[in-house]
């Protein structure tokens, strides 16, 4: 009368269907979090929780987007609790600051080609780290992932014109971060 | 398409986000422009460092943790103290209505209570977990083409968990949870068939309608039919509160058919 299979059948889908996700999450949580126990943390709690709420995930749509979405609120939840980096403040004031930046700087004529060949391992970490929250979860779900912006909106519940914006500048504060690396190494004499 | 129209679509031109039009108009700006076409270029290079990160992957023992983690939640799922503590600690009303049930050889609401019982146990009873009814009322009528009413016991303190679609006798069956503390309430609904369902118990009347009040392993069960559906109530609230839920429902009903 009750079917008792249940829940094996329905931990079988959820391994299929949305832990073929758990490097993808992990990556990105590392990122945000820049600690291994605290990515760790982050992205068990988003897998148990979207585990639980499995029954509300709509097969056919994308499911990597949807987790990314449970992780990004759980993620922003601890923030909150920690009192830490708030996205909101973050955004707008942030976004506004750069408005100036990126208006006066178009990328012209940078020499990127030649800091480009100069990257090393774990440059474009460091450089993602010293971006405010709000451009650093938009390079590391379209630039990283490889979400489109339609998914990337989903996940930051923003309009696409807010990704693309976002997008632009978040890209364009990490080739400064890479371009400083690179002259500090003496390979780039200058940059935009 | 100019130069400067070129730049505002440059990221959405390298990252392939841009219509057949834009696209097109794109391409034929920068096959003479070279200007442009360096910045699009370098725009890609930017893109390939990027993607060229190593794709660090999450360890062994971790997703061996986690695998395990939700195995043993969907294990618990199946054994959660809701009705186990419950038994004697925790009263849980769930209103079952019970859409088609064709046999009626083995009492109806015998079954309602095994349901009730199973289901308690279980770490979410609810498919669709919602407190808002007209969320569940619209669930049903999504996932099972089924009209139900979903009433409002919220003045009683009697709160709406979910839904889940049962099937009784190879025939979908509605089923609403609700819980007043940690008792919780079952409320089934079953389509009627031909004949009246043998509902079984002591015949009560409650503000002019008749009901069928029976006690079945330490659980109330009030049951009727009106003709078009069975409708079973399960849980340890008091007989009171039950035929206070089934008048409501009733009511409720009969308000949604004038409409």
């Amino acid at each position: 009368m009750i079917s008792w299979g249940v829940g094996g059948n329905r931990s079988r889908e959820f391994e299929e269907v949305a832990l073929v996700h758990l490097d993808a999450l992990y990556r990105s949580a590392l990122r945000l979090t820049h600690n291994r126990a605290e990515a760790e943390d982050l992205v068990q709690e988003a897998c148990l929780r979207a585990f639980k709420n499995f029954h509300r995930f709509n097969p056919g749509t994308n499911c990597r987007a949807w987790l990314f979405t449970i992780m990004r609120n759980a993620f922003l939840n601890r923030l909150r609790r920690a009192g830490r980096e708030l996205l909101g403040k973050d955004s707008s004031a942030a976004e506004s600051a750069l408005e100036r930046v990126t208006a006066s700087a178009p990328a012209r004529d940078n020499p990127e080609e030649e800091f480009f060949q100069t990257v090393l391992h774990g440059d474009v970490d460091r450089a993602l780290r010293s971006l405010p929250l709000v451009f650093r979860e938009a390079v590391i779900l379209a630039d990283l992932e490889g979400l489109n912006y339609k998914e990337v909106a989903q996940v930051l519940d923003c309009p696409i014109g807010t990704v693309m914006s976002r997008l632009a500048r978040g890209r364009h504060l990490l080739r400064q971060a890479l371009g400083q690396f690179a002259r500090e190494r003496g390979y780039s004499r200058e940059s935009g | 398409m100019n130069c400067q129209e070129f730049q505002a679509y440059l990221h959405s031109y390298v990252d392939g986000e841009l219509g057949v039009d834009e696209t097109l108009g794109a391409a034929t700006h920068i096959a003479d422009c070279s200007g442009c076409r360096n910045l699009a270029e370098r725009e890609r290079q930017f893109r390939q460092l990027l993607r060229r990160q190593p794709r660090e992957s999450a360890p062994a023992e971790f997703r061996a943790g986690i695998l395990s983690r939700v195995r043993r939640s969907a294990r618990m799922a199946v054994l959660r103290p809701w009705l186990i503590v419950p038994l004697a600690a925790a009263a849980v009303l769930a209103v079952v209505s019970v859409l088609p049930y064709a046999r009626q050889s083995a009492p109806l609401v015998g079954e309602l209570v095994d349901k009730h019982i199973a289901y308690a146990q279980i770490e979410r009873p609810a498919e669709f977990t919602s407190s808002d009814r007209f969320e569940v009322e619209e669930w049903f009528r999504q996932r099972a083409e089924l009209r139900v009413t979903v009433p409002d016991y919220s003045p009683s303190g009697i709160r709406l968990v979910g839904a889940r679609i049962d099937v009784a006798n190879e025939r979908k069956a509605a089923y609403v949870l609700y819980e007043k503390g940690r008792t919780l309430l079952s409320v089934f609904m079953v389509p009627a068939s031909g004949r009246d369902a043998d509902l079984g118990g002591t015949r009560v009347s409650y503000r002019g309608h008749d009901y069928l009040t029976r006690e079945w392993k330490g659980y109330r069960t009030v049951a009727w039919s009106d003709g078009r559906a069975v409708f079973g109530l399960v849980s340890m609230l008091d007989y009171e509160a039950l035929l206070q839920c089934a008048d409501r429902l009733r009511a409720e009903r009969a308000n949604q058919a004038r409409l």
